[in-house]
């Protein structure tokens, strides 16, 4: 069974390049929507419930950190992965006590993205 | 008429008792002889007794006879008349001879009574000895020590009651030692022997302790008497009491003693004092010249006594006017004049003088001590000088000079702060500058006058100006104490302190925005970088072999310039104060295998030996942190060392520390170099940039982490031979 992935994203070409990247896993991963902002992750998540979200730190609006904190507010069980080219610990820290699960830190090859979703889907499930 | 005394009676009764016989011989027996020759008794008797009137009993005997005879006999008979005429004129010649020899008696007693008058008058004891030590004259009762008495009393040896005075007959007729002394021998000191056997006199001094302690002095002379043949028949003492003598003698031999000390003193004084002592006389004329004054004129007493004391001044008038004002005040105290020396060198004196005088009080002349005061003159001169300058400096300087005495008197101020607060010399510094009627409650004088310096800031709101005051106790001339006050105005300083601050805290304040910059500015810098692995990573395993190497070294320099990032990061970060150590207990030869196992393919790229040395040592320290030290100084070694070289990674324990070593076969750091590595953007050889890449950062992040965890790190390199990077930590947190 396909995981649901959700992208938040503010730079189209990563969007692009993250499907990009799930597709090589072929039929691991199904991109089911995207949001260019916090505020729109939050709705999309509510309306899509993914099984994973890749959530960028910094965005317009509303802004990663806030965005998984609502997300978690709404779905405890939510599974976020950030991904984002901040990361010094003083963000990381921030993202875990927000309730995101998983951190990658761009940049990223395909190798890093997949190993790492896989051990956090693993993590997850058991 | 004279008494009848025992003597006239027996002359009487024998005369009578001669003429009773006689009368009854004659008449009654009839006997023609009697016997006329017992009238020779009263007669003698009478001559010797009563002299002439012995020729009465010789008239009456020889009447009687012949009466007698006449009556009662026959005839009278020649024989009658011649007996009778040869019994006169034998008690003629008894009483001749008896009278004669009583006028000698009666003078040699007046002779006696009248020597015994004299001896009695003369204050001596005289006493007179014969030949067989007997006392033949004593002038005056004498204590038995042989102390002179007066009136009855003992002059000085009270202790001895009159009952023990030897009185004059108790030693007449006795030996001297028996009678003076009661020995029955001679004395073994007796100088009397001597006198009779050398007929000279001897004179013998003694002396004896009184009950009171104190000294009696005898002085006794014994003087030989001679017979008319020359021999010596008496001695003569005469002894005098010399105590008060002595005591005189002692008295002036003292004060001789104690004069001719005080003369050497005074002497020694003169002679030896380096100041001048010389008499000058009323002429002007120099009497008397010491060594002092030798010293330091040059001349000698000889060159200078006997001359006039005009020679010695420059001023031809200083002599007269020395003497005049001596005349005038009697004395002359520290007068300070010049004299020449005998070399023409003037020499500065001090003279004190005093005026002579002869017991009349006619002055005779002039004694002056004198004192070289060149060197203290020259000592004024310099403090003159000095003062001067010191004045000097004052009115020239930028601060402003204040004293004031104990009791708030201002006692001077410069030119600096007469212009700015007035020419307030001699009031009061708390009424004149600040209007009180008592000293300022900020006033510093009570504390400067318990010797303590004292340091201050005073803001004058009415000048609008700060002075840094220092106020320090000043020692007068007479001991007392003023207070100095330096002010300096450091408004200016002040402001430009104000406006550095302000400029510090804009600064901080941009130092603050610098540095969010520089975390914005990497984040953003790394967010380009993304979709450049990422795509990369997309795009290798769907390229030709030529161009997966293409795309690979891409992604390699894109994840060098992402180092590179991150490393400006952390300095930033460190700079920032946001980073903080997480410490655990670690495992050294853990840390170092990890590093080794993640940079060993590099050093096997350049065919390096990577060795290592580590004992099994725990510490206490942020392990990320600790990876990161030994990869930079590792990866460092490796990145600079040739092909085919050898680096050394080396673990000690050194007491409470851990010291780290990482050595390379490299081509070593300058000398002149090595301080600078550890900073940042340093390389020791920009030549070298090329061929090794990297910015030098790595040094720097090694360098803040062993700082952070309280350590130390140096290099030390040979060029030519390799470099060696050593760093300690303590064990423990």
């Amino acid at each position: 069974m396909k995981k649901r992935i959700l992208i938040v994203e503010d730079a189209p070409y990563m969007r692009e390049m993250l499907v990009e990247m799930l597709e090589q896993e072929k039929g691991s991963y199904e991109v089911v929507g995207f949001a260019v902002n916090g505020k729109e992750a939050v709705e999309k998540y509510k309306e899509l419930k993914p099984d994973l979200v890749t959530m960028d730190l910094v965005m317009e609006v509303m802004d990663g950190i806030q965005a998984i904190g609502e997300i978690k507010k709404y779905d405890q069980n939510a599974l976020i992965l950030v991904v984002s080219a901040l990361g010094t610990p003083e963000y990381r820290d921030a993202a875990m006590r927000a309730g995101a699960d998983g951190y990658l830190w761009k940049p990223f090859t395909v190798k890093n993205l997949t190993d790492v979703l896989t051990k956090l889907l693993e993590h997850h499930e058991t | 008429m004279e008494k009848l005394t025992v003597k006239g009676l027996l002359v009487f009764s024998f005369a009578g008792a001669c003429a009773l016989l006689t009368f009854y011989l004659g008449v009654f027996r009839g006997e023609t002889r009697v016997y006329p020759h017992l009238f020779y008794i009263p007669i003698i008797l009478a001559g010797v007794w009563y002299r002439k009137k012995a020729i009465y009993v010789a008239l009456f005997l020889s009447g009687v006879y012949i009466l007698v005879t006449h009556y009662s006999l026959t005839h009278l008979s020649v024989d009658v008349f011649e007996r009778s005429t040869i019994l006169i004129v034998v008690a003629y010649i008894i009483g001749l001879v008896s009278e004669k020899r009583a006028q000698v008696e009666a003078e040699i007693v007046r002779e006696r009574d009248k020597f015994q008058k004299i001896l009695s008058t003369i204050s001596e004891i005289i006493f007179i000895i014969d030949r067989d030590f007997k006392v033949l004259e004593l002038s005056k009762p004498q204590l038995r020590a042989g102390i002179e008495m007066e009136d009855g009393i003992p002059r000085r040896y009270r202790r001895i009651p009159p009952s023990q005075l030897i009185e004059r007959k108790e030693v007449i007729g006795k030996t001297c030692y028996k009678g003076f002394w009661g020995k029955e021998k001679i004395c073994s000191d007796c100088p009397v022997p001597s006198v009779f056997e050398n007929g000279k006199g001897v004179r013998k001094m003694g002396s004896f302790v009184l009950a009171d302690g104190t000294m009696m002095y005898l002085d006794v002379e014994y003087v030989p008497v001679f017979d008319e043949k020359g021999n010596v028949v008496q001695v003569i003492g005469d002894m005098r009491d010399i105590t008060e003598q002595k005591r005189m003698e002692e008295m002036v031999r003292s004060a001789e003693e104690q004069l001719r000390e005080t003369r050497d003193y005074l002497d020694d004084i003169i002679k030896s004092s380096a100041d001048a002592i010389v008499v000058v006389d009323m002429e002007g004329i120099v009497r008397s010249w010491n060594k002092g004054a030798e010293a330091y004129m040059g001349y000698t007493a000889d060159e200078v006594i006997g001359r006039s004391n005009k020679m010695f001044f420059p001023d031809p008038d200083e002599a007269e006017r020395i003497m005049e004002r001596v005349l005038k005040e009697g004395e002359l105290k520290n007068y300070r004049t010049i004299v020449l020396r005998k070399d023409k060198r003037p020499v500065h004196i001090s003279v004190s003088a005093a005026l002579l005088k002869n017991k009349n009080g006619m002055p005779l002349g002039t004694v002056r001590v004198s004192r070289d005061i060149t060197k203290e003159v020259e000592l004024e001169r310099k403090i003159k000088e000095e003062r001067d300058n010191l004045n000097l400096i004052f009115e020239s300087m930028p601060d402003g000079v204040y004293i004031v005495s104990k009791d708030y008197n201002v006692e001077f101020m410069n030119k600096v702060l007469i212009d700015e607060f007035g020419d307030r010399v001699g009031n009061i510094c708390y009424e004149v500058f600040h209007g009180r009627e008592e000293p300022c409650p900020l006033c510093k004088n009570t504390e400067v006058m318990n010797r303590k310096t004292v340091r201050w800031e005073w803001h004058s709101r009415r000048k609008n100006k700060t002075y840094d005051l220092i106020e320090t106790p000043l020692k007068n001339i007479n001991g007392t104490l003023s207070k100095l006050t330096i002010f300096r105005d450091i408004s200016e300083r002040k402001r430009m302190e104000e406006e550095l601050r302000e400029t510090c805290k804009r600064l901080a304040e941009l130092d603050k925005m610098k540095l969010d910059f520089l975390s914005v500015a990497y984040h953003e810098m790394r967010s380009p970088l993304a979709p450049i692995i990422g795509y990369a990573s997309l795009l290798e395993p769907k390229l030709p072999d030529k161009e997966r190497r293409y795309i690979c070294n891409i992604e390699k320099c894109a994840r060098d310039l992402e180092e590179m990032i991150n490393r400006m990061l952390e300095l930033a970060r460190i700079d920032g104060k946001k980073v903080q150590l997480t410490f655990e207990e670690l495992s050294i030869p853990e840390v170092v295998q990890k590093v080794v196992k993640k940079l060993k393919p590099a050093a096997e790229a350049k065919n390096q030996i990577l060795s290592t040395l580590i004992p099994e040592l725990t510490i206490q320290a942020d392990e990320q942190k600790l990876l990161a030290i030994f990869t930079n100084l590792i990866s460092n070694a490796i990145r600079y060392t040739p092909e085919g070289g050898r680096i050394d990674i080396m673990v000690e324990e050194r007491g409470e520390d851990i010291r780290g070593c990482v050595a390379d076969s490299g081509p070593g750091i300058p000398a002149e170099h090595l301080p600078k590595i550890f900073e940042r953007f340093y390389m020791a050889d920009t030549s070298m940039t090329r061929k090794s890449g990297g910015f030098g950062l790595g040094l720097s992040i090694v360098k803040e982490y062993v700082r952070l965890h309280g350590g130390r790190v140096w290099a030390t390199s040979e060029p030519g031979k390799g470099s060696k990077f050593f760093f300690t930590l303590p064990k423990e947190k």
